[in-house]
Formats: structure tokens, C-alpha cells, sequence
């Protein structure tokens, strides 16, 4: 070949689309030709043109295989085998749109998996240097782990050397604020009260204006507020210079905005010094304490150092502390530490689906391979080299795969969006969650890994059979997969989906345990609206109540300082008149401060003595009801009724039991309690710390009554929003990480359940197809329809029976993963397993109903001849 | 199982196309009939089957095809062997000659001579 004869090639070589013309027009001549000889011959044109085209052959595998020739080894070659790919896929629209389906299911599940995964336990938190920051919490005798006092906060970072700072935070719950100087509407805001140095210690720099300055955070008046970023631009209009904004009638100067989603454990609007008006009881438990980890500072040596500190301060100050030691851990440690379980299934449960996924794909592209080894082997057999075949064929994969993760990441992106929005505030660092960098990682890597399990195995299967049988055997069983192959891969997804099942229903079944567990009270019927009492209002609030009581529909109104179900402790040691007065006091109990009626408008019932009435109000003797636990702590054996009980909640003052009444849930469902003392708001009105929540009963739906009660509140007690809820609410979020974990066990259990049933369908419908000439032969001796189709029915339920009993084997053992968060429900519990077992033999024989059936109406002539 | 009419020992195609080019430039539907026609219709493959082959003796330099225009005026694409095509068909004949000699004389081999 000359070097101008290869120039030109070259050149034609660029033009890769009209060689493609070239070849047909090519075959179209050729046609003409070979018709024309055939006329010659003395055939009719009909006849002759089928004779050019018999004699010619399948001119689409000729036209492949030519394009393979000339593409072979070069760049074009890549493009012409994507082309190749692509054309391959869209001549088979069955089979794309079911590999695309359960890819996309398959990566868009464990995307949203890992997403959530990687924003709430694996991305660093949203501070400086975060894998330094600590939590530290006191460690009472009984090794509960509590939030701190304000005093023992005080002697901590006066005295700690493994810390280069130490900051505490509170919550405090929701106030009312004007958000300018000037007149406009009264907002309820949630606040947080932050110490010295608090934001300088966390790394975070307010992206406008300072943080407080030592002298704003200093016994004394509030004089300065940060805000979130969120509040400064919705309800401040993101003005500057920043100005006030008013508690009651104090504007109070606005210093600083933090950055966008700033959050330190819980969102807050507005953040305040604390330290202006420092908490003074050492038993209370109401600070969040964060330290950053000096630089010669290990986990232990401040373990151990906050150990012995606290030891000395119980010394010191005996059982006015309820630390007897101290812990410390890893911030995003104690973030996450209730969600790591959860987590953990939630993958491991995505994990599953994208296997099942996987297991899908493999056994459809090994059915279509088996379809399409004819056209493999002809095209082997027309010199295209076997690298070639199994490059086309994994690339074919791959573009499936692409498609698939494209399609999934886009699902997983929706479904990330709404997890996002529903669940920013129910689990911690939700609300940072988004598809990033490291999730783009995650999908790139799931693809590849699923191109190469399910692509490589079919592809080298397909490209190395021996030509000269397939050619000569038309039916080409020598490629017939195993049946025990294709019973082994179904089987295998019906045990995976069984295992979800099992898991999910387990979840299901706690959370319906959970949610109508024992709380002590009666919620449904309650509204609860949370309002800011002004100092000395004790009459105004008893006239607030009656008034709320009277509304259409209402059967009783009541408040309390705290809620059922709520954190925030305002907890106290507790003893006799008998007992020593500086140390070793016998009981800790939290403090609850109501009005008249609270257990009869909760239904919480009085089991000794009587309940508070009108005539608990100031000036009469001081009284009290206690739980039943500190009655048998305090006078363990003996009637409580009329005894003496004191406590440095209230200084110096002794107060009468009068009543007992049955513990409910103090912190979280199922119950979280603790001992409790209720006192009457009548003669505490000053020490409900700026928070009151009335309780009103109705007979209908609570929700329905919330409009009235807003509206009554803001005629009654104008200058204060109130924050509205139903009771039923409160209970609903006190189970919510368990939902969580529910929702996504039963979303991916559905998935599993879809894609087995897909695959049991793929299945069927094979073996259906390569025993069409049998059932042919089964039929022309008389075997009726039915009875066919009840064959291969039979043959389903006898995969899906196996897989069924793997799957309850794999429960058992994965089910110990879910032990401790399940409630009321054994993790063996038959019934479960009775379940999940009939849903998968439900979906398995709906998946295998369509190709029996379509098994049943097979032509005994058409099989038989038919190839 | 008897072989059909039709089946080639494997690498004869190439070296029949090169053959059927050295007697003339010719077109695909040409060279098919030209080799079927010489061969008395033993060598009957699938028509379809000289293309891939065609494109893969055009890479490895051995043809070069334009189009031309015939003499019914129409367009049909042309191949003719190079000069190393024709070197390839010499070296395959003399490859062809030697091999069925050997084979040949197997076939013709007595008892005695075992």
C-alpha cells in the first residue's frame, strides 16, 4: 500500500458516519445484483429477491461485524462499540427498561443511605478542628451521665489544665421577642444562652459583627443577643446596622450574626450571655459543656483529670453536687452515639437492596445472553476477536450501570431532599445533609463495583464459547445456564427481601408499641401552648386558666412548668426532717411546678391523698405531691400523707406531702422517669424559670381546637406568643429516631420485595422460553394448559419456599443487630416471621403468574416447529 | 454429522478473496460470485460474509476500495489488491500448497508405511 493509499484510508477513517452509509449503500447493490442473477436464472423478481437476501445472510450481523473490523483497536473503535452498545440495548426495550429499573432502585437506595450516613456520622463537624472538641457531662453515683450545673461548670474551667477552653451552652427553651426596637408583631423564638468565649472555642466566627465580650457576659443584665443568620434574614430583613431587638419593654442591642445553618445540638433564633444570669443550684442539670482538647491533651488524660476534679468538688461540697465523677467524650460522639445503630441497619438494609439489585442484573444478563449467543457466535465466527466481544459486552453493562446510577443519583437526590426538609429536626446534622463530593465518590465506586460483578461474569461467558457448536446446535442449550444457578440467585434475593421483611415488621411493630406504650397519662385530647409568664401574674394565670377551660369544647384546663416527655431538669436532692442538712442528702427528684387540676385535665391518677386545689395558694402551708418511688425511698413501708419533705429547689422551706400520684413518662417514651415532686404554681408563681405550658382537654380532635386557643391566649395575656402543639405531637417526636430507622427498613424492604419479584418473573419467563419446544411436546400428548402453568407455578413456589427458609435463618441471625432498639417485641417473634415469610411467597408467585400463564397458552404446533 | 457444502478450513476465505481480487478489480457482490463461480459452487458461503472480511485485508493494507462508477451507471465500491496484497497471496498459496501436500500425502498413506 502505498503512503498516499493510506493517507486516504486514514482519512476515510475520520468519516466513521458516512462509512456507515457507505456499507449499506454497498449491501443495498449487492442485493440488486444477486436479484438480477437470480432473475436471469429464470426466477419471478419475488422470489428472486428473497433468494438474494437468504443467500446474502443476516445482513445486521454482517454489518456489525464489518463495523467491528474496521473499528477494531483505535479510538473509533471505542465510539463504534458505545454505538454498538446503545443499539444493542435500545433493540431490546424489555430488558433495558428492567435492568434500568433495578439499577435505579438499587443505586438510588444506597445513595440516600450513604448520604445520610456520611452527613451525620462521618463528615466532620461543621467546626474548627472539631475532632478535638469535647462534651463533657457529670457522672452521678449511679452512672447516669447528666448535663451540668452552672457552679460546677464555673469550677471545671477554673481548674481543668487538659483544655485550652472550656464553654457551656443552654437551652432555654422559647421567648417572646420583637424583632425591631420599634412597635411590630411579637415573634416566639427559640433562645440559647452561651458563655464566654463560647463561639471563639467552638472555631465558629460570626459572619458579621463579634461575639460577646467578657464584660456583656458578666453577672449582671442582659445587654447584648446574637442571631442565627435564618432569623436575621427573615426577621430582621437583614438589616444593617444591626440595632435592637425588645424582650417585653428592654431593646437589647444585636452584636452579631452567625453564619447560615450554624447549630450547636439544637437550632435557636437568638443566642444571649448566660453568664449574666447564672444558674446558682449545683444539683441542677441544665448546661451543655464543650471543651477543646489542649494540644498535649489526650482523651484519657482529660478523662481522667475531670474524674478527679469532680471528685475533689464532691468533697468539698457533699451531696450539693450530684457528680461523683465525670465523662467525657468526643463531640460528634455524643451527637450521634443514639443514632449509630440506627444508622448502621439503615445502610445495611440499602446494602442488601443494591445486592439484590446486582443479583437481578446477573441473572438478566445471563437469560439475554443466552438469547443472543447465536449472534455472538456469528460474529465470532466472522472474525471478531474475543477481546473485542467482551469489551462490546462490558461496555454494554457499563452503559446500563451509567444510565442506572445516573437515574438512581437523580431518585436518591429527590429522596435526600424531602429526608432533608422531614427529618432536619429529628435527628442531629440532618439538616446538613446534601449530595457532595464524597456521595459522588460513593456512586462512582458503586457503579464500577456493580459493572463488574454483573457485566465481567456474563461477558466472558458469552465471548468464550466454542463457535462451531452454538452454530450447529440451534437451539444452543451447550450455553443453558445451570437451573441450580438461576434457583440459587433467586433464592438468594427472596431470602434477602425476607430478611428486610422480617427487620421491618419487627421495626413497625415497636413502633406501634412505643406509641401506645403506658405514659402515665392520657394524651390524646390535650393541647399544650407554651407561654412566657411575666413575674408576679400568679391571679392573672388562675384566671387564664378557668377561662381556657370554659372554650367550646373544652373539658379542662391546667399548667405546669414542664411537660411530660420534655428534657430540661430542674432536679434537686430531696430528704427528711430527720436527715442532716450539709451532705449525704437520701433522694434526687425533679421538679414539676402546676396549677389546680393538672392530673385531672392529664388523667394522671392520685393513688394516696388528695390534689392540689384553690386552697393551695400563698400564705397557706406549703404542700406537695410526690411519685410513688420517692415515697418508698424517703418512708420506705409507711403512708408519706402528712410528712415533711425539703429541698434546696425551694431554700429553706419544708413542704407537706398531701397526695401520690402515678409516675408518667418524664423525659421520653416508652418511659423515661425519674422520681418527681409536684408543687402548686399558686404558691410558686416566680419559680417556673420563664416558662409555663397550659394543658387543655377536649373532648374532639386537639388540632381542630389549637385556632381557639391561640386566639384566646392573645386576647388574655397580650405581648405573649404562645407555641402551639398537640400532646400526640410530642409523643410522635419522642419516638422519631425509631421511625427513622421504621421508615427506611419498610421503604427498603418494599424496594427488595419489587426487585425479587422482578427477578422471579425474569426467571420464570427464561425457563419458560428455552422449554417452549418441551411444553410444545407436553402439550401435543395432551397435557392440558392448566396443567402446565400449575407446573412451573410449583416450580416458583418451591424457589421461593427455599429462599423463604434462608431468609427466616438470615433474620434470626441479623435480627440480633436490632435488639436493642426494638420495644415489646421479641426479635423471634413467630409471627413476624410468619409474616415476612407470606409476603414473599405472595410476591414471589404474583412475579411467576405472568409467564406461567403465558406458558399455558403456548401453541403445541408453533413450539414444536419453531425454533 | 456430515460437512456441509460451503464450510471452509479455517483462514481459506482470505486467501480466496485476495485470489478473486488478483484477477481483476472487482465489488463485493463480484468477488462472492467470482470465488462461487470458480470454485463450481463449492465454495458457496453466505454473500454477506466477504464484507467483514473486505474491511479487515482493507486495514491490514492488503486491498484498497473507491468508489467507481459501473458500467450501468450506478455507484458500487471497488477493491483492488496492493502490492503487499499481493505478496500475502503469494506467500498464502505457497502456505495453502505446502500444508494440502502434507495433508494430502497423510491421507494417501498405506498400513506398511506407519
Amino acid at each position: 500500500m502505498s503512503w498516499l493509499d493510506a493517507l486516504r484510508q486514514r482519512a476515510a477513517d475520520l468519516r466513521g458516519h458516512s462509512r456507515d452509509r457507505d456499507l449499506d449503500e454497498e449491501i443495498a447493490y449487492h442485493l440488486e445484483l444477486e436479484t438480477a442473477r437470480q432473475i436471469s436464472n429464470g426466477c419471478d423478481p419475488v422470489t428472486a429477491r428473497a433468494r438474494a437476501i437468504a443467500r446474502f445472510g443476516n445482513s445486521g450481523q454482517i454489518t456489525d461485524a464489518t463495523r467491528d473490523e474496521r473499528g477494531a483497536h483505535t479510538m473509533e473503535g471505542g465510539m463504534q462499540d458505545l454505538r454498538w452498545a446503545a443499539r444493542s440495548l435500545r433493540k431490546s426495550p424489555g430488558f433495558t427498561a428492567l435492568a434500568l429499573f433495578t439499577l435505579t432502585l438499587g443505586i438510588g437506595a444506597t445513595t440516600v443511605a450513604f448520604t445520610v450516613l456520611d452527613s451525620v456520622l462521618l463528615k466532620p463537624l461543621p467546626y474548627r478542628e472539631a475532632d478535638r472538641l469535647v462534651f463533657v457531662r457529670e457522672q452521678t453515683a449511679e452512672q447516669a451521665l447528666l448535663p451540668p450545673s452552672y457552679p460546677n461548670f464555673v469550677s471545671w474551667r477554673e481548674a481543668a489544665r487538659s483544655f485550652s477552653g472550656v464553654a457551656s451552652a443552654m437551652s432555654s427553651g422559647a421567648e417572646t421577642v420583637w424583632p425591631s426596637a420599634t412597635g411590630g408583631d411579637p415573634l416566639r423564638v427559640t433562645i440559647m444562652g452561651v458563655s464566654r468565649r463560647f463561639f471563639a472555642i467552638l472555631g465558629v466566627t460570626p459572619i458579621i459583627g463579634r461575639e460577646f465580650t467578657g464584660d456583656e457576659n458578666i453577672v449582671g443584665t442582659v445587654r447584648a443577643a446574637m442571631v442565627s443568620y435564618e432569623f436575621w434574614q427573615t426577621q430582621m430583613g437583614g438589616r444593617m446596622p444591626l440595632g435592637s431587638v425588645r424582650f417585653d419593654d428592654t431593646p437589647i442591642s444585636v452584636v452579631g450574626v452567625l453564619p447560615p445553618n450554624f447549630r450547636f445540638i439544637n437550632q435557636a433564633d437568638l443566642y444571649f450571655p448566660h453568664e449574666a444570669l447564672p444558674g446558682t443550684v449545683r444539683s441542677a442539670h441544665n448546661y451543655l459543656v464543650v471543651a477543646r482538647l489542649a494540644p498535649t491533651a489526650t482523651l484519657q488524660s482529660a478523662r481522667a483529670e475531670m474524674t478527679s476534679l469532680s471528685k475533689s468538688l464532691r468533697a468539698i461540697y457533699g451531696n450539693e453536687t450530684q457528680a461523683a465523677g465525670a465523662d467525657v467524650r468526643l463531640l460528634r460522639d455524643y451527637l450521634v452515639a443514639d443514632y449509630r445503630t440506627m444508622l448502621a441497619i439503615v445502610f445495611g438494609a440499602a446494602a442488601l437492596v443494591l445486592l439484590i439489585a446486582c443479583t437481578n442484573l446477573t441473572s438478566a444478563l445471563l437469560a439475554r445472553g443466552r438469547a443472543r449467543e447465536r449472534e455472538i457466535v456469528v460474529r465470532a465466527a466472522l472474525g471478531a476477536s474475543r477481546t473485542r466481544l467482551v469489551r462490546q459486552l462490558v461496555l454494554e453493562s457499563g452503559l446500563l450501570v451509567l444510565c442506572g446510577a445516573a437515574m438512581g443519583t437523580a431518585l436518591a437526590g429527590g429522596a435526600i431532599h424531602v429526608i432533608g426538609s422531614v427529618g432536619a429536626n429529628l435527628i442531629p446534622r440532618l439538616n446538613e445533609l446534601g449530595v457532595d463530593a464524597r456521595v459522588g465518590a460513593f456512586v462512582v465506586s458503586v457503579a464500577v463495583a456493580t459493572v463488574l460483578v454483573v457485566g465481567v461474569y456474563p461477558a466472558f461467558r458469552l465471548a468464550h464459547r466454542d463457535p462451531g457448536l452454538a452454530l450447529r446446535d440451534g437451539r444452543g442449550t451447550a450455553m443453558t445456564v445451570r437451573a441450580p444457578v438461576w434457583r440459587l440467585l433467586v433464592g438468594f434475593e427472596i431470602a434477602l427481601a425476607v430478611v428486610l421483611l422480617i427487620g421491618s415488621t419487627l421495626l413497625i411493630r415497636t413502633l406501634h408499641n412505643i406509641l401506645t406504650a403506658d405514659t402515665g397519662f392520657d394524651s390524646q385530647g390535650i393541647v399544650t401552648a407554651a407561654i412566657t409568664p411575666r413575674r408576679g401574674d400568679a391571679d392573672r394565670l388562675e384566671q387564664i386558666r378557668s377561662d381556657l377551660s370554659t372554650l367550646p369544647g373544652v373539658t379542662g384546663a391546667a399548667f405546669t412548668s414542664r411537660l411530660p416527655l420534655s428534657w430540661g431538669n430542674m432536679s434537686a436532692p430531696v430528704r427528711r426532717v430527720t436527715d442532716p442538712g450539709d451532705h449525704d442528702w437520701p433522694a434526687f427528684a425533679g421538679f414539676r411546678i402546676i396549677s389546680s387540676d393538672y392530673f385531672a385535665v392529664l388523667r394522671q391518677p392520685v393513688v394516696r391523698g388528695r390534689a392540689f386545689t384553690n386552697a393551695d395558694r400563698t400564705g397557706a402551708a406549703l404542700v406537695a405531691v410526690i411519685t410513688p418511688g420517692i415515697a418508698e425511698k424517703l418512708w420506705p413501708g409507711q403512708d408519706p400523707i402528712g410528712r415533711s419533705i425539703g429541698t434546696n429547689f425551694l431554700y429553706d422551706q419544708w413542704l407537706t406531702v398531701v397526695g401520690v400520684v402515678a409516675e408518667a413518662s418524664s423525659w421520653t417514651m416508652p418511659r423515661g422517669s425519674q422520681n418527681e415532686i409536684y408543687v402548686p404554681l399558686a404558691q410558686h408563681p416566680n419559680n417556673t424559670e420563664g416558662q409555663l405550658v397550659a394543658v387543655v382537654r377536649t373532648a374532639g380532635d386537639p388540632a381542630a381546637l389549637i385556632p381557639a386557643v391561640r386566639a384566646r391566649l392573645r386576647q388574655l395575656y397580650p405581648g405573649s406568643a404562645a407555641q402551639l402543639g398537640t400532646m400526640d405531637e410530642r409523643i410522635e417526636r419522642s419516638a422519631a429516631d425509631r421511625r427513622f430507622a421504621m421508615l427506611a427498613l419498610t421503604a427498603f424492604g418494599v424496594i427488595a420485595l419489587l426487585l425479587a419479584a422482578v427477578g422471579i418473573y425474569g426467571v420464570i419467563w427464561y425457563i419458560v422460553t428455552t422449554r417452549t419446544h418441551d411444553i410444545g411436546v407436553r402439550m401435543a400428548l395432551g397435557a392440558t394448559g392448566g396443567v402446565v402453568q400449575a407446573g412451573i407455578l410449583r416450580d416458583a413456589t418451591l424457589m421461593a419456599l427455599g429462599g423463604i427458609a434462608a431468609g427466616i435463618l438470615g433474620g434470626v441471625f441479623a435480627t440480633r443487630y436490632l435488639q436493642a432498639t426494638l420495644y415489646g417485641v421479641s426479635r423471634l417473634d413467630p409471627r413476624t416471621y410468619v409474616i415476612g415469610g407470606g409476603i414473599a411467597l405472595c410476591t414471589a408467585l404474583l412475579g411467576a403468574y405472568i409467564p406461567a400463564r403465558h406458558s399455558s397458552r403456548i401453541d403445541p404446533m408453533v413450539a414444536i416447529r419453531g425454533e | 454429522m456430515g460437512r456441509e457444502t460451503g464450510d471452509l478450513l479455517p483462514g481459506t476465505f482470505e486467501m480466496l478473496i485476495l485470489k478473486a481480487l488478483s484477477l481483476g478489480d472487482m465489488h463485493g457482490w463480484g468477488i462472492a460470485e467470482r470465488i462461487e463461480r470458480l470454485s463450481g459452487g463449492v465454495c458457496a458461503v453466505q454473500q454477506g460474509a466477504v464484507y467483514p472480511v473486505l474491511q479487515r485485508l482493507l486495514r491490514r493494507g492488503w486491498l484498497v476500495a473507491d468508489w467507481r462508477a459501473t458500467e450501468n451507471h450506478r455507484r458500487a465500491r471497488y477493491y483492488r489488491l496492493t502490492a503487499s496484497g499481493r505478496r500475502q497471496l503469494e506467500s498464502e498459496v505457497e502456505w495453502w500448497r505446502r500444508s494440502i501436500g502434507g495433508v494430502d500425502r497423510v491421507l494417501r498413506a498405506a498400513a506398511q508405511e506407519a
